[in-house]
């Protein structure tokens, strides 16, 4: 099961128009659950230009490294991977972190690098409305 | 001294990290009479250009305007990639700016076609297909009746070819492999048959591990210049630091300049798409000016037809033998 999120219609607009010029695609081409690496065909450079267009539409900074960051935070190198296969601990934490992904995509032996091939448009969609909300609170205080 | 233009590349050791804007001139190109290429340095590593795309567009804007009057200007490596490839920089400045994605297209286009001449029917498999350069690649294939197979089941579709499961399904039994990837790495080397050509352009290059014996591995986009060609010094170290010696270009190189000879106004290549179409025209242009791609390794050229497919003297043998059973 995954949870997508209930869009913001002006958000969505823009989030998709982001992909679609950085992968090449038609606007329809682009759906909240579509993963990013094997149905949208992003190669990793790819990621570089997401996050650009990203950031001029919605005037953030998107850290590299991000999800996985997060999925870390309080969690000692050792018990987050063995030799790049993600430990239950670090699997839960994904799950946590990504709930737009089905959890059964977080199986035992998945490597740190295989990671990025789980990424939704949702996943992007989610770190935007988070970041945003994280600027939103920033002005307010 | 007819048209300008410029290529951006990006400088190693140059940026001291507290700001310092050292957009310098690394050498100087010439095509006759008729065009001055202007390659400039952007003082930032991988890292920096990959972490701050902003402060990169800065820089590459100060290396435009730097360059003085320019007719086009062209993206090398990583500044391809960064700041919308290409459309954040076409957003500041007045020249079309271009990526140099429809010269390695043209490059690898013309390439598999030297090396089918010597393996005529050879089927050719494209890793990268999802890309701008490997799905052009796949498409012009196609159109001139190659039997093409790709690694991406979109692009797959959008050439009306059967979908496989990846790029080890793609590459199985194809005598020809075209590495177009971007980001290189992605295959493993025991994927492609014995036997198999792969023409790269990936950097770092496709495949991951030490290919089977009779695998060759070429460069895919050197270019040889026209007779008119003046590197000068430093143009001919700066070749040598490319990776292509002092007498081979890399094709992106010379996308700006073709652009500006051409005298258009639209890029041959910028943002994600690439159109076939814009690599023909390319084609076309580079051609009229005397640029030819050559399959290469390392500084030298390989000739197609020493790419033939040798069938050993047991096979022939063999053959033979069964020739002769036939006739019994």
């Amino acid at each position: 099961m995954s949870r997508l999120p209930d869009v913001d219609p002006q958000i969505w607009s823009k989030v998709r128009e982001a992909f679609a010029e950085a992968l090449g695609l038609d606007d329809d081409e682009v759906t909240l659950e579509s993963t990013v690496i094997g149905e949208l065909g992003a190669e990793s450079l790819d990621f570089l230009d997401i996050a650009f267009r990203l950031e001029r539409a919605f005037d953030i900074k998107i850290p590299r490294g991000g999800i996985e960051d997060a999925a870390r935070e309080g969690v000692d190198d050792e018990d987050y991977e063995v030799d790049g296969v993600l430990t239950p601990t670090a699997l839960t934490r994904l799950a946590e972190a990504m709930p737009e992904v089905p959890a059964e995509e977080f199986k035992a032996g998945l490597r740190t690098t295989e990671v990025p091939e789980l990424f939704r448009v949702a996943t992007f969609y989610n770190l935007v409305v988070h970041l945003m909300a994280q600027r939103l609170q920033a002005a307010a205080s | 001294m007819g048209v300008r233009s410029a290529n951006l590349e990006m400088a190693l050791g140059y940026d001291d990290g507290q700001g310092f804007e050292g957009v310098a001139e690394v050498c100087r190109l010439r095509l006759g009479d008729v065009a001055e290429g202007v390659v400039m340095g952007i003082p930032m590593d991988p890292l920096q250009l990959l972490a701050d795309q902003e402060r990169a567009l800065v820089r590459m804007e100060r290396a435009v305007a730097l360059a003085g009057r320019l007719d086009a200007v062209g993206l090398g490596s990583l500044c391809a990639v960064v700041a919308g490839r290409g459309q954040g920089l076409a957003e500041r400045v007045a020249p079309p700016v271009t990526t140099g994605a429809a010269a390695t297209a043209w490059a690898l286009w013309r390439n598999t076609h030297t090396l089918l001449e010597a393996r005529p029917g050879a089927r050719v498999a494209i890793v990268g297909s999802a890309g701008p350069v490997g799905g052009a690649v796949a498409a012009l294939l196609r159109s001139d009746g190659v039997s093409v197979r790709v690694d991406h089941g979109r692009t797959a579709r959008r050439l009306g070819l059967e979908a496989l499961a990846g790029a080890e399904e793609a590459v199985a039994d194809a005598q020809i492999v075209v590495g177009a990837g971007p980001t290189g790495a992605s295959l493993p080397a025991e994927a492609v048959a014995p036997g198999a050509v792969l023409i790269d352009v990936a950097i770092p290059d496709t495949l991951v591990g030490t290919p089977a014996r009779g695998v060759r591995v070429l460069a895919g986009e050197a270019v040889i210049p026209p007779p008119g060609w003046r590197a000068g010094g430093w143009g001919r170290l700066y070749q040598v630091f490319a990776g292509y010696g002092p007498t081979q270009v890399y094709a992106c190189l010379i996308e700006p300049l073709v652009l500006a000879v051409a005298g258009r106004s639209e890029p041959f290549a910028q943002g994600r798409r690439l159109k076939p179409d814009a690599v023909v025209a390319f084609a076309e242009a580079a051609e009229a000016l005397g640029f030819h791609p050559r399959l290469a390794q390392g500084w030298r050229g390989v000739p197609g037809r020493r790419l033939r497919v040798r069938r050993r003297r047991r096979d022939r043998l063999r053959a033979a033998l069964v020739r002769g059973r036939g006739r019994g």
